[in-house]
């Protein structure tokens, strides 16, 4: 554990950029300043209530770009990195919500649960409106079930479709599972913004013979032995599917262990640290992580969000990074939108937000090429993460945003506020730039040579010509090199 | 007066790139001659149906033949509100199910986009003209329900991830030991290296259009600065260690580099299709695939790529599939599918003549649907056909048509799969073998090498997939899936 490590400026750094989005010197100051180990440090950054911002707007741009636009002047950076992982978690597309009202609310209630009691974040998403258009609970019907939602609510939001054993026999629940939930689900609607149970919709179900009734699951999976778990034994509707989640709650694994709660440590691992817990084997050290912040934070008794990703910033695997270059963690395109500008000090101008500079494009449309478009996900499973957001088309459409944001016309950029460099030798403004920038520790002797060789000499920091020809193109040469992507 | 970087290179600034790069990086790998593989002066197209299509309203039985599948299929696809029947009279002919005798019809969308003009005839004019093969009951052993888990067993080709096979998609392995990481064989149109095509070695490129497909240097930049630039940003891709993500994400950004100089020119060819009113979604997709190939087959210094990638999403129909209705979700995706490839192969008879027997395109969707419709859609399936589009295909109808009667059905009520019996299924491996035999003339010692054969010892052997047959054959006449 690190928690009571001293808080040295390369680990304050670490801790902000991967809960927050870029990272100024001044900010490392304050964290300095205000914690003297890792584990004060940690508690500092989980130490907020969530604001109940409700990004707002008439057309789906409009709402992207309040949504972007809090997330550049927030005080509470990490509610937006959770609120994220929540959107990339419980994936929903306006495409087919078809409402900015619905997909608003949604992005609110994420916010205001970011860091809550993850039981009662799925509870709240079974009913809300946008989720239960999104995956068809409006049209699970008694008579003619729709799978849809019963299915993710498992594979997706809470078991995963397979536990960590890997191989043979390790499914964690069966297609008969899927249908006794979905009769649960049956009848749940919404009317305007507000969820409704039609009774007349519910569960009665031809082929099982009865008209409602207990629901038996997880008869070979979830420990509970061969009767399984059932629910709705306290009545149908309102309780029936609260129920549903406390039983997926407490299903467990091949070895015993909570498997909603492995899941889950597994996935903010993965989102907070890095890719090599994308795979992670039994036994490995990744997972006697997952097993460690579980029972450091008590998730399976409190369920709450806040104290596990706590246990996962304080955690030894969270700084491999910093040893090992090789364990780092490619930056979400939204990472590298908002950090930019936020370290930057730049701001999206006009009615269609655009980027100041170079092609003047607007933001939704620079986020789409570079693969992120927020509200937008490519598919129930949100986004790919690591390497997947890495090819050809969206490396450019980074090195393009970056360009526009830094390009040598770029309206109310000042590097020279931003850094000052104490000469114009090529070395000393070669590392203050990286330094600022984040990367001086991760780039290769060549790399650092040949951003002196675009320098070519010394530069004349009282040249406005000067200044825009060569530390305009130097902040973007940096921000276009691989190390800028990774953090 | 800011000179843009066109400009700045048509001037001839930038003699050659290779010089800027310094050798050994650029010197061979690009200009190496395409046809590394053996045998290759062909193209695939992958076309992938995002979410997985409902077979069974797009290749649908017409009558009984001598059995019960159009009753069947009555049983399970129902009329009046929300349902989902197709009738006899609306389905396009295209031939008999070789297991059953009962004649088999297109959804009716796949006769082209109502009222547009463009790609007229649809997939039912490419089946008319000899062109397209319908490889029928195509599924894994052990199928998955789940989105991604069922396109990762079809894209891997790898079903019960055997360990040195997990990693890439059945594409990806073929093409790692043949090209160079700097190389590109192979174009995905979208944001992303597509499964089948991923691996870690060679660099498959992914764009959405060739007009955006440009290195974004400053536009205010003089020629020295941007030579610079181009200087400094090369050296920072190279300089990392094997194996990481830097090392990727550099590799990346100089295929990129080099690539892009290359295929941006190609945006702007001139092509029938670019009247078309299907100028959008798949159809523009595919367009921008007829100008790479029109790129490759004119020489174009730096293009190589003869596999591709596109992608057509929305047909995860739990809700709003609708019939034969020309408004319907599934209707549209046919429609939409069928009159985008009419206009493929309508631009690659225009760019040289046989070009379209040298252009295969291979349809395929993660899983099919079930056969029992719930209100107007339908939830996850397992097998469904596989479309092959090309001249040099021999058209017609190839395996079984599922068994969808309800007594067949496994617990999930899905049609299942099996390798014998009259309904016997088509392993998508088959498929996937005899497209690398036939198509792209790997020996049978090289596919077995690329496709592992599973043996899983809780399955019942006739629920495994153990005789490969990579030499699929129309069952009437014996006639093979690709012309030689």
């Amino acid at each position: 554990m690190a928690e009571s490590d001293a808080l040295t400026r390369a680990k304050a750094r670490h801790l902000l950029r991967r809960t927050s989005f870029g990272v100024t010197p001044a900010e490392i100051d304050r964290l300095l300043s205000s914690a003297s180990t890792v584990g004060a440090a940690a508690d500092r950054l989980v130490a907020f209530r969530p604001k109940g911002f409700k990004p707002g707007g008439r057309y789906f741009s409009n709402v992207h770009d309040a949504w972007f636009g809090w997330m550049l002047k927030t005080t509470q950076p990490l509610a937006e990195k959770m609120t994220l992982f929540w959107h990339d978690h419980f994936a929903t597309a306006y495409s087919k919500v078809q409402s900015v009202k619905l997909m608003a609310q949604q992005n609110q209630f994420l916010r205001l649960n970011c860091v809550g009691d993850f039981r009662s974040m799925v509870k709240g998403i079974n009913r809300d409106p946008a989720m239960i258009e999104f995956l068809d609970t409006t049209r699970n019907e008694k008579e003619i079930p729709n799978e849809n939602y019963a299915r993710e609510l498992q594979e997706l939001f809470t078991l995963g479709t397979k536990n960590l054993r890997g191989g043979e026999g390790d499914e964690n629940y069966t297609q008969a599972d899927i249908v006794q939930i979905a009769r649960a689900f049956t009848g749940w609607s919404y009317s305007r913004t507000k969820p409704v149970f039609r009774d007349w919709a519910h569960d009665y179900d031809s082929e099982f013979g009865t008209e409602r009734g207990p629901k038996v699951v997880y008869r070979s999976t979830g420990g509970f032995g061969p009767g399984g778990a059932s629910f709705s034994q306290a009545g149908e509707g309102e309780t029936e599917i609260d129920q549903v989640v406390d039983v997926i709650f407490r299903h467990r694994d091949w070895e015993g262990e909570n498997t909603v709660a492995r899941r889950l440590a597994k996935r903010l691992f993965e989102f907070f640290v890095g890719g090599r817990f994308a795979q992670v084997a039994t036994p490995s050290v990744e997972l006697d992580a997952i097993d460690e912040v579980i029972l450091r934070s008590g998730f399976t008794t409190r369920w709450n969000v806040g104290a596990l990703v706590r246990e996962i910033l304080v955690h030894d695997r969270f700084f491999d990074s910093l040893s090992d270059r090789g364990r780092k963690s490619v930056r979400w395109p939204v990472d590298v939108a908002v950090g930019t500008m936020r370290v930057l000090a730049m701001k999206p101008k006009g009615k269609y937000k655009y980027v100041p500079g170079g092609q003047y494009g607007g933001l939704l449309d620079h986020l789409r090429n570079m693969g992120q478009t927020v509200l937008e996900p490519p598919s129930v499973f949100g986004w790919d993460w690591e390497s997947s957001w890495i090819s050809s088309a969206t490396l450019l459409a980074r090195h393009a945003f970056v360009r526009d944001v830094a390009a040598r016309w770029a309206e109310g950029f000042a590097p020279l506020a931003l850094v000052s460099p104490a000469s114009g030798d090529p070395a000393v403004v070669v590392d203050a730039v990286t330094e600022y920038l984040g990367v001086k520790d991760d780039l290769s002797p060549a790399e650092i040579a040949a951003f002196r060789g675009f320098l070519g000499g010394p530069v004349d920091l009282s040249s406005d010509e000067q200044v825009r020809r060569k530390i305009h193109g130097l902040f973007v040469l940096v921000m276009q090199s691989p190390a800028y992507q990774l953090h | 007066m800011a000179i843009t970087r066109r400009r700045f290179l048509s001037r001839g600034a930038l003699a050659s790139a290779g010089a800027l790069l310094g050798p050994g990086l650029f010197g061979h790998p690009f200009v190496r001659d395409a046809l590394a593989t053996p045998g290759l002066d062909r193209y695939l197209v992958v076309l992938f149906l995002d979410g997985g299509n409902d077979g069974l309203n797009t290749v649908s039985p017409i009558d009984d033949g001598g059995g019960s599948l159009r009753f069947d299929y009555e049983r399970a696809r129902l009329t009046g509100p929300g349902g989902l029947r197709l009738a006899p009279d609306a389905l396009l002919p295209i031939g008999v199910d070789p297991n059953t005798g009962a004649a088999l019809g297109l959804h009716p969308g796949f006769a082209g986009v109502p009222g547009v003009a463009a790609g007229a005839g649809g997939l039912q004019a490419l089946h008319q003209a000899g062109r397209l093969a319908v490889v029928q009951g195509v599924g894994l052993p052990s199928y998955s329900l789940s989105h991604a888990e069922a396109f990762s067993m079809w894209a891997s080709a790898n079903p019960f991830g055997i360990g040195a096979y997990t990693g890439g998609g059945w594409l990806g392995r073929h093409l790692a030991p043949l090209y160079g990481a700097t190389e590109a064989p192979g174009v995905c149109i979208g944001g992303s290296v597509a499964g089948e095509l991923q691996q870690p070695a060679t660099g498959i490129l992914a764009f959405e259009r060739l007009d955006d497909f440009d290195f974004p240097y400053d536009p205010a930049d003089d020629p020295a600065d941007v030579a610079a630039k181009r200087a400094a940003f090369v050296a920072s891709c190279q300089q990392h260690v094997t194996g990481t993500l830097y090392d990727a994400i550099g590799t990346t950004g100089l295929s990129a580099l080099q690539s892009s100089e290359s295929y941006h020119q190609l945006g702007r060819t001139p092509l029938h299709s670019v009247y078309s009113e299907l100028d959008r979604g798949l159809g523009y997709d595919l367009r921008e695939v007829a100008r790479v190939i029109q790129g490759v087959e004119a020489g174009a210094p730096n293009v190589a790529a003869r596999y591709f990638r596109v992608r057509n999403g929305g047909y995860d129909t739990h809700s709003d599939q609708r019939g034969a209705d020309p408004d319907g979700q599934h209707f549209s995706l046919h429609a939409e599918v069928g009159a985008s490839l009419k206009v493929f192969f309508d631009d690659l008879e225009e760019i040289g003549a046989g070009l379209a027997d040298k252009v295969a395109v291979l349809v395929w969707s993660e899983f099919s649907r079930r056969p029992m419709q719930n209100d107007n859609g339908t939830d996850h399936g397992s097998q469904g056909p596989v479309f092959l589009v090309g001249g040099g295909v021999n058209g017609g109808i190839y395996g079984n048509h599922p068994n969808v009667a309800e007594s067949a059905w496994d617990d999930s009520g899905n049609t299942v799969y099996r390798q014998s019996g009259a309904f016997r299924s088509t392993d998508v491996r088959d498929v996937y073998g005899t497209v690398l035999r036939h198509w792209l003339g790997l020996s049978n010692a090289q596919v077995q090498s690329l496709l592992p054969v599973d043996s899983v010892a809780s399955l019942p052997v006739d629920e495994q997939w153990q005789s490969p047959n990579f030499d699929l054959v129309r069952p009437v006449g014996g006639v093979p899936l690709f012309k030689t």
